[in-house]
């Protein structure tokens, strides 16, 4: 920049401002909105296995995954499966333990719903748009997922 | 790719929970993850579940980042995963809706160095150190930035200083700009014309 002479670099800088100007302020709230998950206590669960992922790996039985989605969140402590039911998100909890299941999704709000005896849930209608799941064990084990669409 | 203290700084007071130091990092460089999204020519819904991913990997990742000069870098790589993220989902409604080109998982081991990163690091820079001169440079920067371009005439009466002392103060005023130390990583780099002609305008 030390070679610009001044006109230059005043439209170098005109040209960097534009470039902050022409971004929408709600897509730059939106990411200042997004530090209210700093620091979460819980321990996090990453997808390791997506249907929808295999099926981008095996093209020929892609339409058969298709018209299942299923998905296993993994953390050190427990593992959520989840499945696409016709209406609803239905998941067990590995090793099978009550709990209580709360969707987060990513534009606001919680809905809870209580896993039994054996870890299953259902959650209706089928969440739409990205969320995390956050499942809170009976015996006091707290996993949240990653973010995912169905 | 420079190291910026700057970033390192902001990285370091996130980890903290300051949320000053985050939305300084969502100013600096949400207009990175915007560019990138238009040139995966997302809808502006599309683009905003893309900004929402990037923030969120960001949030959760920030604390761990191994390199944190490298964070532009880093949101450059996360934008264009979820960008294919985004199109992979749209092709599970229409399969032949999409180039091949975009199917091609991304390569996590590829140098995120493309056009849109050092544009963006740059201009990220210069308004960092636009932000740090003093009321009276960013004033008439400001004025001489306008478009039309003013006369020094229409300059000099909006903002009451005298015709003659605007064309000094204004080579006065780039010139602390050219020796922010936040442009200094930009001096001794080889990058391209920085002046608009590459970016298509």
């Amino acid at each position: 920049m030390e070679s610009l002479n001044d006109d230059e670099l005043l439209a170098a800088l005109r040209e960097a401002l534009d470039a902050r100007q022409a971004v929408p302020p709600e897509f730059i709230d939106a990411g200042k909105n997004a530090f209210a998950w700093h620091n979460i206590d819980a321990e996090l669960a990453s997808l390791t296995y997506d249907s929808t992922r295999d099926a981008d790996l095996a093209p020929a039985t892609r339409a058969e995954a298709a018209s299942i989605r299923a998905l296993t969140f993994t953390s050190a402590q427990l593992t959520i499966e989840l499945e696409v039911a016709r209406d609803s998100l239905v998941g067990q909890i590995v090793p099978a333990q009550p709990a209580v299941v709360t969707l987060l999704p990513r534009t606001g709000g919680e809905f809870r719903v209580d896993a039994d005896e054996i870890g299953c849930f259902s959650i209706e209608p089928v969440p739409l748009g990205q969320f995390r799941l956050r499942c809170q064990s009976a015996g006091g084990i707290e996993v949240l997922t990653g973010w995912v669409t169905l | 790719m420079r190291d910026d203290p700057s970033v390192i700084a902001l990285v370091a007071r996130v980890g903290d929970g300051d949320q000053e130091a985050w939305d300084e990092i969502i100013d600096r460089y949400a207009p990175l993850v915007w560019s990138i999204c238009l040139r995966y020519q997302l809808s502006r819904q599309d683009i905003d579940d893309v900004g929402q991913g990037v923030w969120l990997t960001l949030v959760e990742n920030i604390g761990t980042l191994r390199q944190p000069a490298a964070l532009p870098g880093w949101l450059a790589t996360t934008t264009r995963n979820e960008c294919l993220r985004v199109l992979r989902a749209a092709r599970r409604y229409d399969p032949d809706g999409l180039p091949a080109e975009d199917l091609l998982p991304p390569d996590p081991d590829a140098r995120p160095v493309d056009h849109e990163l050092i544009v963006a690091e740059r201009h990220a820079a210069l308004r960092a150190a636009f932000a740090d001169l003093g009321q009276a440079c960013h004033d008439l920067l400001s004025a001489l930035m306008s478009d039309p371009p003013p006369g020094y005439a229409q300059v000099s009466k909006a903002l009451g200083i005298p015709v003659g002392s605007i064309g000094p103060t204004r080579a006065r005023c780039l010139e602390r700009l050219r020796r922010s130390p936040h442009l200094a990583g930009f001096l001794t780099e080889e990058t391209p014309d920085l002046t608009g002609r590459e970016t298509g305008r």
